[in-house]
């Protein structure tokens, strides 16, 4: 059974017919019908193929960023890492927040192995029609350690009941006038229950760091150079990842900062990414999925934006307005007269 | 402390030094026959800020003891505001150092105005002093596998 899928279809349909947007940007059955691929639809009667399961292969703000048309106008379904993501495009100029209509879906955690259609909920899940107690172990790392199901972000949410029904809540005035063409109904719907989202990412985040933080000094150096000495310099965490945008990279050997040419490459390569994604980390989990010789990537990032963001009062992605805390100066700097931060 | 080779320790440190301020105040400690320890190698930048975090990790993760960074004080950047991106990075790369597993103790910032050769000195001097207690950068004698050098296009 297809949850949710016909009301997020008709919301996209809708927009599209209107013109409202050029393009829609979301998860789709691929030809064969049973893949699930990134689709960037212009035609209506491709809108259909839109699914609503959670099984993501990758990250639709990268991708939007890349290959879309910045001046176009575009829908894009998103769950709430892909539109934090998009936000922190949205910082680095990358793409213009006017021109993107988010349609946000509720997500408390998606698969990267596609094991027949799945939902996921927050205390259960559905796989191929079957209901069964959530399953952990299943869920990709970074959305267990994840503390934002809600797309606040977004224009509107839909909240996918187990049930099948779908509630439909408007953020934004952006977010009226998308649905004005659609006849979905607005529900006031009850507050999503983030709480037992946000215990079992305290759990699992202090399970993924707390490992790491009751390490030695140097235990910890062993540790994060064993899993380092496994990478191939294959680029698929910069490739994969929302916050690194730039045209011209300088891990690229002819920029002459990493030497070309060698692998495992120096701890450097991944020194420098920390640097500079390090404190937008929006936890999409992309680098590690994307890693194929399972270097636990996304747990040093996001690890990095927690401790960085205790440090400035910074959360990645929520925030258009807040530029990320390295590449900004405020008022209360120039108060501050030690060396310290803080 | 001493070495394994039976050496007394003594450890490199890189400096970026401000062009405006740290180098004059370093200048002006060498001029005033100030004693410090040899063990800065330093580093001319424009600004603090252009010590990019890149080179400070490419640094450390070389092998260098300690970096230091010596920067205009808040309010006299000459380029109104360099030193304050500077204070912020640094904040982040302590993070960072310690998340990887290396002693923050080993990045040092200060305020060095031109002026300030005393001052320079003595944050030289103690800089050195923790950073002699602190030992040698644990990657400078890791053993690394050697890299696997792939075939280079022609």
């Amino acid at each position: 059974m297809a949850k949710c899928a016909e009301v997020v279809q008709d919301i996209l349909r809708g927009m599209l017919r209107e013109r409202l947007v050029d393009e829609v940007v979301a998860f789709g059955r691929g030809l064969t019908g049973s893949d699930i691929l990134p689709l960037f639809i212009t035609d209506e009667q491709d809108i259909d193929r839109i699914v609503t399961t959670s099984y993501c292969p990758s990250s639709l703000a990268k991708l939007v960023a890349r290959y879309g048309d910045r001046n176009k106008k575009m829908a894009i379904v998103v769950r709430s890492c892909d539109a934090r993501g998009l936000v922190e495009i949205a910082k680095r100029r990358q793409v213009k927040p006017e021109n993107l209509y988010l349609v946000g879906i509720e997500c408390y955690g998606v698969v990267r192995e596609k094991r027949g259609e799945v939902y996921i909920f927050a205390d259960k899940m559905e796989v191929d029609g079957e209901m069964m107690p959530l399953d952990e172990a299943a869920l990709s790392p970074n959305c267990r350690r994840c503390e934002y199901p809600v797309p606040t972000m977004a224009d509107i949410s839909c909240r996918i009941e187990p049930e099948g029904d779908c509630l439909v809540t408007v953020n934004t005035e952006k977010g009226k006038a998308m649905l004005a063409t659609a006849s979905v109904p607005v529900q006031d719907a009850p507050p999503s229950d983030v709480a037992a989202i946000k215990e079992r990412a305290a759990r699992w985040q202090e399970k993924d760091f707390g490992d790491i933080k009751r390490m030695e000094p140097g235990e910890r150096l062993d540790y994060w150079l064993s899993q380092f000495d496994r990478c191939i310099k294959c680029y698929g965490c910069r490739d994969a990842c929302p916050i690194c945008v730039c045209k011209e990279c300088c891990l690229e050997p002819d920029r002459g900062l990493i030497k070309g040419g060698e692998y495992p490459p120096e701890t450097l390569f991944h020194a420098v990414r920390l640097t500079h994604v390090g404190e937008s980390c929006v936890n999409c989990g992309q680098c590690e999925a994307a890693c194929p010789m399972e270097i636990p990537v996304s747990k040093l990032y996001h690890m990095l934006s927690k401790e960085v963001g205790s440090i400035f009062n910074y959360e990645p992605g929520l925030d258009i307005d807040s530029l990320p805390p390295v590449s900004m100066v405020d008022e209360e700097d120039l108060l501050k007269t030690g060396v310290d931060f803080g | 402390m001493d070495t394994a080779d039976g050496k007394r320790f003594e450890p490199k440190i890189l400096g970026f030094l401000c062009n405006w301020c740290c180098y004059a105040g370093a200048d002006l400690a060498g001029v005033s026959r100030l004693q410090y320890p040899p063990n800065i190698r330093a580093i001319r930048v424009m600004c603090s800020a252009g010590a990019d975090p890149a080179y400070v990790m490419k640094a450390l993760l070389g092998g260098v003891d300690g970096v230091f960074i010596g920067g205009c004080h808040p309010g006299e950047c000459h380029y109104t505001s360099g030193n304050y991106y500077t204070r912020r990075r640094v904040a982040m790369l302590k993070k960072l150092m310690e998340i990887l597993g290396l002693e923050p103790e080993r990045l040092r910032l200060e305020w060095v105005s031109a002026s300030e050769g005393a001052l320079f000195a003595e944050a030289i001097k103690d800089f050195t002093e923790k950073l002699k207690s602190l030992g040698p950068n644990p990657l400078k004698v890791k053993k690394r596998p050697g890299a696997v050098v792939g075939v280079k296009r022609s």
